[in-house]
């Protein structure tokens, strides 16, 4: 999996590309985590752009809740959003609508972590 | 730190060293194998999805139970988490056996006999390390449960796996978990695997309704 990041509008977006499994969710909490950490030094808010995320495995699902755990704990705001049909179904299956705000696209998602226009 | 597996084994001694009666029930039973599932997921061993469980690798992880469940679905088809958990709950006792053995390996526990009336013989499994891992097990699902903050993939996998198992009443009074259901609800087993436990748990309960009205007509 690749990941990119922007940042503007007080908020830093990685941009999440292919596969989350097992192989990429190391490198892949490394990251997110790393930004939260940033984003909460510099009072951004972090979204997760998830259009090009393929797949997500039972491993690479914890790294989202690692992600936002970190995030309400530093107060930073945070969301997911653009998720697939197939990333959604796992969302779905496994409850994570309770405790991420996913949202169906970027202005949503800004929105959402206060950040919109 | 002691495995998920281990951790939920734990949470079923009770402070006597017996075995809560929970324990022999299937859906304890297929908690533990989820257990397993979850640990050799986390050691890279195998990966879930929603379409079948892979395995990754064949190499042991060095517990006992777990590599136990490893071979099993090495040389297995790929399916479903939850039909793996069906298929292997049968596995149970053999898993729980080895996984006490390596707590008691560990320190944690030990085995003992006691003879009732000269001919009854009851095995328990005292806890020997002042009970450490197994407070800070209960304490740490206590501290997600009562906090409004996120838990680890790790605690809420065993608030998860805990809850289907019947063992937060090993615990917690029946009137604390009716007053933490929601947050139970909201922060238990947010993941694949557990989702798949439950949905063999499913599975199995209407098998058995199934077979009960089939043999009442």
């Amino acid at each position: 999996m690749n990941v990119t990041h922007d940042t503007a509008q007080k908020t830093t977006t990685l941009h999440a590309i292919g596969r989350l499994d097992f192989e990429a969710a190391g490198g892949f909490q490394k990251d997110l985590e790393a930004s939260v950490s940033a984003a909460a030094a510099d009072g951004n808010a972090v979204l997760i752009d998830c259009s090009a995320l393929e797949y997500v495995s039972s491993a690479g699902l914890r790294v989202f809740l690692v992600g936002a755990r970190a995030a309400k704990a530093a107060n930073v705001p945070f969301a997911v959003y653009a998720l697939t049909a197939s990333v959604k179904e796992v969302f779905d299956v496994s409850g994570f609508g309770r405790i991420i705000d996913v949202l169906f696209d970027r202005a949503g998602a800004l929105e959402k972590v206060g950040r919109g226009a | 730190m002691i495995s998920l597996t281990e951790e939920l084994t734990l949470l079923a001694v009770e402070d006597d060293g017996r075995i809560a009666y929970t324990a022999g029930s299937p859906n304890f039973a297929m908690a533990l194998v989820g257990a397993c599932i979850v640990d050799l997921n986390t050691a890279g061993r195998v990966d879930a999805d929603l379409t079948g469980l892979n395995v990754l690798s064949t190499e042991p992880t060095g517990l006992a139970a777990q590599d136990r469940v490893l071979q099993v679905l090495a040389e297995g088809p790929i399916q479903t988490t939850d039909r793996w958990v069906l298929e292997l709950q049968g596995d149970a006792p053999d898993l729980v056996r080895l996984t006490l053995a390596q707590l008691q390996q560990r320190g944690i526990l030990h085995q003992s006999e006691k003879r009732f009336l000269w001919a009854l013989r009851a095995r328990r499994y005292p806890i020997d390390d002042g009970g450490k891992e197994q407070k800070e097990a209960k304490l740490r699902i206590l501290a997600a449960l009562l906090s409004d903050g996120l838990p680890t993939p790790h605690d809420t996998i065993l608030i998860g796996l805990a809850v289907v198992g019947g063992l937060l009443e090993a615990f917690m009074s029946k009137s604390e978990i009716a007053r933490l259901s929601e947050r139970i609800a909201e922060i238990g087993g947010l993941d694949l695997v557990v989702r798949g436990v439950e949905a063999a748990i499913r599975a199995d309960a209407e098998v058995r309704a199934h077979a009960i009205m089939l043999s009442i007509h």
